[in-house]
């Protein structure tokens, strides 16, 4: 008997450590009975602690008629709650715990994050239960906090860059393009509601959908127990958010498009191209290989530096891959010389098809690509408070375990993989192209005389 | 409060703030040591990051109008045109194979050129660093190459509406004086400065007593000292070199605007300010942050004006304070601050404002400790503009005696004329509001403004 007890108490003592994720030194994780996952981390190199919640929620889940409200919804996190019923109290608050707080809002994560002192790590989780959980949504409120959304969005369109990156966005995501727009559109953000804002909440917003992360000068027993004390009695949904909204895919996109945006405040000329590329899901092995070619190509040392900006066609030329949970984006951002225009442009087309020869990298290169990741994640741990946030886009978008596995994996990317991932999202993809220049650059560069599709 | 698009590019930005203070219980005690007639402040321990800069005293004191940027391109040279071992690309690509980071820039105040790397790759990386700081190749045609991206990213920058509307105010408020001029420089200034001409200027910069040194990381003293010793030997002393502090003090309100296309309208308001070493000082910094907090209450949460309304005190040689707001009601915008202002003046501060904001403080000063880069940027900054690196490590206490009669006493005095800037719709703005009796300012440029003298 003592014997079959022990068996079952070793299998129930596996099964928990199977369940455990892989975490880095001093990362330590629970899942309360919830369902709301805790990350502690401790770190005490200064004596502060920072607290965030992060909710698998952003653009992913908004169709058009959501289009920018998780983040209308996170604006209101700040607003009033039950012990804080309006922001006057709740900033006064902040300031007696002597916080730094903010939230984002993403394409698959809202995130909300308070800084203080490590005393204050007990009445700090208490003021971010309250706003999480008991959140007051008034109409005056919400008609005050519109304009202020819209005047987020407004800055953001004061900005060339951000407005060839929402252009690229519509031709690459066409239909479904709300679900990577965080920003959203003005007229849904305007008429607003607190129904809507109650929707959202009752949609994302249970401890089974969300994490929880301590970290800082904090012992984790002490935290975790502080956390099942404050969040313990959260009640779990009783379903996976994930699974009863589920997410459409993206339809590939179907043809190469190109447009010049031309727009009096661009002051100098933007160059954008975008392909659809791979996801979590479905290929996370590209995801990893999509990062090292991008490091490949940042090196001064790379072909695509040295045809670029070595030889004065750009100032700058970044290729770039966003890991998602649901077709990342594959990016080229580059600033060209004005004056070289045209040459900038056939110069980045002839690079590209060249990306997937063989000799297009060095061994050497790829080594030290590998070299930059080690360092990269060297650097990433030196700021304590910045953990949290990094660790909480990994788990909305990939896995805890894919977070810590990362950098391992980086140094397990072969040439074949890279060639792979080239051949599979890039080379004779269909693509979008997109250039904001001002109306005297463009008719001084001609650019309708070159700017088309070719690849 | 803010949507994120791209998550996964870490941006190294240098902080140049000035209130710091030292946690002695988490970091080895700082020291000071004279090398060459050099002062080199040194901070060990805090983590595997070295960070290593040279600080050039001056900024824009260093050189005439019009040769504005000549400074930021010579130390943007130290790295770009090569050096007396390694051309440009031989440079940057030993750097690439640590992941090393060197680089410069140039202020208002000074300039620094900074080595960061793993402490391990010290012995790789220092070398470089010497031999790009001492000696510099300036080769003209890799000059001629960041020329062009320096005008390039000067058109950039005037394509972000927050960095130009910065601009504009500084250049309007101190206009005829040193802080008019623009370390980044014009494209007028920048097109006409030649390789042979920044070598000469960079020669007369790098002598012993405009420099020192800052080192926060895990290094050997004996090691440090030698290399620093070797790298300083060559250096000219040099002329004495006093900075010049010159405060700013309006004698009226006033407006100016530019007509922008943007999709809102962006305002800034600047005024006088304690100078560095007054007993003021500290007062006024938190008076401006409180003030600040007021801000965003009364113009995003109670009035729904702007996302972005915020308040900050520049304090460094020329010292000044800000007020900014993007708004698409401008004239609506101006009686709400109109009114705080006032209200502030006639009513002042609370005890429990002035305590929690001390406590705000120090969670900020911690958070900033928590990068060693961040570290050394705060001695660097309290050595040049108060000569005294070590105010670093005692604001805290300084802080304490600060009450709130302090603060109302110093507001009241400083924030009375206020000089308005305003980039946006002109339509939708009324001069007249801003600056009663002066709407004839309105229609000046910036270069003339110092003509413009009234009682």
């Amino acid at each position: 008997m003592k014997r079959v007890q022990l068996l079952i108490l070793s299998c129930m003592l596996a099964s928990f450590m199977y369940a455990q994720p892989r975490l880095p030194q001093n990362y330590y994780w629970q899942k309360l009975d919830n369902g709301l996952e805790v990350v502690v981390i401790e770190n005490n190199k200064v004596p502060l602690a920072t607290i965030e919640i992060a909710v698998k929620n952003g653009a992913y889940t908004e169709g058009p008629e959501y289009s920018g409200l998780s983040h209308l919804f996170e604006h209101m996190f700040f607003k009033a709650n039950k012990d804080y019923p309006d922001q006057q109290k709740f900033i006064k608050r902040t300031e007696e715990l002597g916080a730094i707080w903010n939230g984002t809002t993403a394409e698959e994560r809202v995130n909300y994050y308070f800084t203080f002192n490590k005393d204050s790590l007990p009445a700090g989780l208490k003021f971010m239960n309250a706003a999480m959980r008991f959140p007051i949504y008034r109409q005056e409120d919400m008609q005050k906090e519109r304009p202020v959304v819209d005047g987020e969005f407004q800055r953001a369109e004061s900005d060339p860059g951000f407005t060839i990156w929402y252009e690229c966005q519509k031709k690459l995501w066409g239909d479904l393009v709300t679900r990577k727009n965080p920003i959203g559109d003005h007229n849904i953000i305007n008429t607003a509601t607190p129904e809507k804002m109650m929707t959202i909440k009752d949609k994302y917003y249970h401890p089974n959908n969300s994490i929880l992360v301590i970290c800082g000068d904090v012992k984790h027993e002490e935290a975790f127990s502080l956390a099942k004390q404050v969040f313990g009695d959260w009640p779990n949904s009783g379903f996976d958010p994930q699974t009863k909204f589920p997410i459409p895919e993206f339809t590939p996109l179907k043809s190469t498009e190109y447009f010049v945006k031309e727009t009096s405040i661009a002051q100098t000329p933007y160059l954008n191209f975008y392909w659809q590329g791979p996801d979590y899901r479905h290929d996370s092995a590209a995801t990893v290989a999509a990062d090292l070619f991008s490091t490949i190509l940042a090196l001064n040392s790379s072909k695509w530096q040295q045809a670029l900006v070595d030889k004065g066609l750009a100032t700058y030329a970044g290729v770039g891959y966003s890991t998602n949970r649901y077709v990342g984006p594959i990016s080229i951002f580059i600033v060209p010389n004005p004056n070289k225009m045209k040459e900038c442009y056939a110069e980045t087309l002839n690079q590209i098809k060249m990306w997937e020869q063989d000799d297009y990298y060095t061994d050497e290169q790829l080594a030290d690509a590998k070299q930059i990741k080690y360092r990269d994640e060297i650097r990433k741990k030196e700021k304590p408070s910045s953990l949290p946030s990094q660790l909480t886009y990994w788990w909305a978008s990939t896995s805890l375990d894919y977070m810590t596995d990362y950098e391992k994996n980086c140094q397990l990317v072969t040439k074949a993989d890279i060639k792979k991932y080239i051949q599979k999202y890039i080379s004779g993809k269909p693509y979008v192209a997109g250039l904001i220049i001002n109306s005297a650059m463009n008719k001084a560069a001609k650019t309708d005389e070159f700017f088309k599709p070719s690849l | 409060m803010r949507v994120s698009f791209s998550i996964k590019k870490i941006i190294f930005i240098p902080v140049l703030s000035l209130f710091y203070l030292i946690s002695a219980a988490q970091l080895k005690q700082p020291y000071e040591m004279n090398i060459e007639g050099v002062k080199v402040i040194v901070q060990p321990g805090g983590n595997e990051i070295l960070e290593i800069q040279t600080v050039f005293k001056g900024g824009v004191q260093n050189y005439a109008v019009g040769k504005d940027g000549i400074e930021s391109l010579a130390i943007n040279a130290l790295t770009e045109c090569g050096t007396g071992k390694d051309d440009k690309n031989s440079f940057k690509n030993k750097l690439d194979k640590v992941s090393a980071q060197v680089y410069g820039s140039s202020g208002m105040d000074y300039a620094s050129f900074n080595m960061n790397c793993i402490g391990s790759d010290f012995e790789v990386v220092w070398p470089l660093y010497a031999d790009a700081l001492t000696d510099p190749r300036f080769d003209e045609k890799e000059f001629n190459r960041i020329k062009q991206d320096a005008i390039n990213n000067l058109k950039q920058q005037a394509s972000q509406p927050d960095y130009a509307i910065s601009k504009y105010a500084k250049q309007t408020a101190f206009a005829g004086k040193d802080y008019a001029k623009i370390p980044e420089g014009t494209e007028e200034s920048i097109s006409k400065l030649t390789a042979s001409e920044t070598k000469e200027y960079y020669k007369k910069l790098l002598t012993k007593s405009r420099i020192f040194l800052v080192v926060v990381g895990e290094v050997d003293r004996a090691n440090l000292e030698s290399k620093i010793k070797a790298m300083l030997s060559p250096i000219p002393v040099g002329e004495p070199f006093k900075l010049k502090k010159e405060p700013y003090s309006p004698k009226q309100n006033s407006f100016i605007s530019q007509k922008k296309d943007f999709a809102t309208n962006y305002i800034q308001a600047i005024t006088g300010a304690p100078m560095p070493g007054t007993k003021e000082f500290n007062a006024f910094s938190l008076a401006m942050r409180i003030f600040s907090n007021r801000q965003f209450l009364e113009v995003r949460t109670n009035n729904g004006l702007s996302y972005a309304p915020y308040s900050y005190f520049d304090g460094g040689l020329s010292s000044s304070a800000n007020i900014f707001v993007s708004t698409t009601d401008p004239n609506k915008y101006f009686t709400v601050i109109k009114s705080l202002i006032d209200k502030t003046r006639k009513e002042g501060f609370k005890e429990d404002e002035v305590k929690n904001m001390k406590s705000t403080y120090l969670t900020s000063y911690y958070s900033k400790l928590e990068t060693n880069g961040a570290q050394a940027s705060a001695f660097a900054s309290n050595e040049v503009i108060h000569d005294n690196w070590r105010r670093a490590l005692t604001l805290n206490d300084d802080l304490k005696s600060i009450t709130a009669a302090n603060l109302n006493e110093v507001f009241n005095k400083y924030v009375t004329n206020l000089t308005w800037v305003y980039q946006g719709d002109p339509v939708k703005v009324d001069a007249k509001l801003y600056a009663p009796g002066a709407e004839k300012k309105t229609k000046i440029q910036p270069s003339k403004l110092k003509t413009k003298k009234k009682g």
